[in-house]
């Protein structure tokens, strides 16, 4: 399945996508996130880094400092790419609000005071339990979803990548079929059989 | 229903990082208690994304600026670090103040930032304040009003930041609720009052409160017992 992905990834590549259509953007971030998918991150990368080092640099007026923010915001998209809610915006909003914080915190370590917020504690954009205060059923949902995710692990890969871009990246069917380049049909029955599958293991467990 | 929030440009500036910390704070709790300000904030950080992404080619001044970035050593960096295992899920926030028996919910901003609530201390009849240490020159401050409460009347040398986070004062131009944000620079005189509510109160200060009427401009020397 793996090499159907890529080749796929590659040709959207070749044609007229790129990372500064939202959808696409949101796809790869996707990629990065269930499959770890280092060409996807590539294509980012070569999207975002320069446009990061340009507002970087007019921000620091520093080289040095330009280039290990966009480090630090590029590390943090590689490895946080779970935590991008498309529901809650665009890709590039979320790699915008990213680059902010480390920003915020970059100019603060500058000047060494004690009692200085943070930039986490203004803007939590890369917890990984964003909703807990807003949310009294937060705890609940998390528990929930630590147990699914121990149970998708039993999954075959082709079917967790689907059930993960649609339970957890919030994609409708048709977008997982465009994203992972294979017929909406095959998407159905994917969701069919890993929902199927997961019936049975909770089942099996209790 | 929120009457009172923070100019556009107090939101555009919380947006990018470029307010004091004690306004930071009062306009990120504003924020959290108010979907209307949170639709502009995610409005304003969809332009500026559009702003530093947007173009699909980079103008020529960035791309000479670009001469010297090796972006194929970077992200060959980057791809060869372990992968970072997700923080622990279980980190929690207390995200409640209780004050003379009474407890209030706090708005995430606030609870993030829980454990820079300084000590409680009675001023003059039913006011509490506590400071909040986020660094910085202005100074931001808990002050809790029991019902029935006046401060006495003053202006400002410099600018206060009011925020309503429960409970309901009133002055002589209106009344102020949950959520509500009022801005007022130096010229303005007002007589804060609770009346059959108490009120729970985020305030930054950028100069000391300076009492303006009869026997309470003797508290003018003790106004630092608001700003230490």
């Amino acid at each position: 399945m793996q090499t159907v992905i890529e080749t796929k990834t590659k040709r959207n590549t070749m044609s007229s996508a790129q990372p500064d259509d939202p959808d696409h953007a949101a796809a790869l971030l996707a990629l990065v996130a269930t499959e770890r998918s280092r060409h996807a991150f590539s294509e980012l990368f070569r999207y975002f880094a320069p446009r990061l080092k340009a507002y970087a640099t007019r921000q620091f007026g520093n080289e040095q400092t330009a280039m290990d923010l966009v480090q630090e915001t590029m590390t943090n998209v590689w490895n946080k790419a779970h935590l991008f809610k498309p529901d809650r915006g665009s890709a590039s909003t979320w790699i915008f609000t990213i680059a902010r914080n480390i920003r915020f915190d970059f100019l603060r370590k500058n000047k060494h005071r004690q009692h200085d917020l943070s930039a986490d504690e203004l803007w939590p954009v890369l917890a990984e339990q964003n909703d807990s205060l807003d949310d009294d059923y937060a705890l609940d949902d998390d528990l929930l979803m630590q147990q699914l995710a121990v149970y998708c692990e039993e999954l075959p890969k082709a079917q967790r990548t689907v059930i993960e871009l649609i339970y957890v990246a919030g994609k409708s069917q048709q977008e997982v079929a465009d994203a992972l380049g294979i017929p909406l049909g095959t998407v159905k029955s994917r969701t069919r059989l890993a929902l199927q599958k997961l019936r049975e293991l909770i089942q099996s467990d209790d | 229903m929120i009457k009172f929030h923070p100019s556009e440009e107090h939101l555009f500036h919380y947006v990018t990082g470029d307010l004091t910390p004690a306004m930071l704070m009062m306009v990120g709790t504003h924020v959290d208690m108010c979907s209307q300000c949170q639709r502009n904030v995610q409005h304003i950080e969809e332009t500026m994304a559009q702003k530093l992404f947007g173009q699909r080619q980079l103008p020529e001044e960035f791309a000479a600026a670009n001469d010297s970035f090796d972006g194929d050593e970077m992200l060959a960096q980057i791809l060869a670090q372990p992968q970072q295992q997700p923080r622990d899920l279980s980190q929690q926030f207390a995200s409640e103040l209780v004050l003379e028996g009474k407890r209030f919910q706090l708005p995430g901003t606030l609870a993030r930032n829980h454990h820079r609530i300084g000590q409680w201390h009675k001023l003059l009849g039913q006011m509490w304040r506590a400071p909040v240490q986020v660094g910085g020159k202005d100074v931001l401050t808990f002050i809790y009003m029991a019902e029935n409460t006046r401060v006495p009347e003053h202006t400002h040398k410099g600018n206060e930041a009011t925020l309503v986070v429960n409970g309901v004062f009133n002055d002589e131009t209106s009344d102020y609720r949950d959520g509500d944000f009022v801005f007022l620079d130096g010229s303005v005189k007002h007589t804060p009052e609770t009346r059959h509510e108490d009120c729970l109160t985020l305030s930054a200060l950028d100069a000391p409160m300076h009492f303006t009427s009869g026997v309470s401009r003797l508290l003018n020397p003790f106004s630092s017992l608001f700003f230490k």
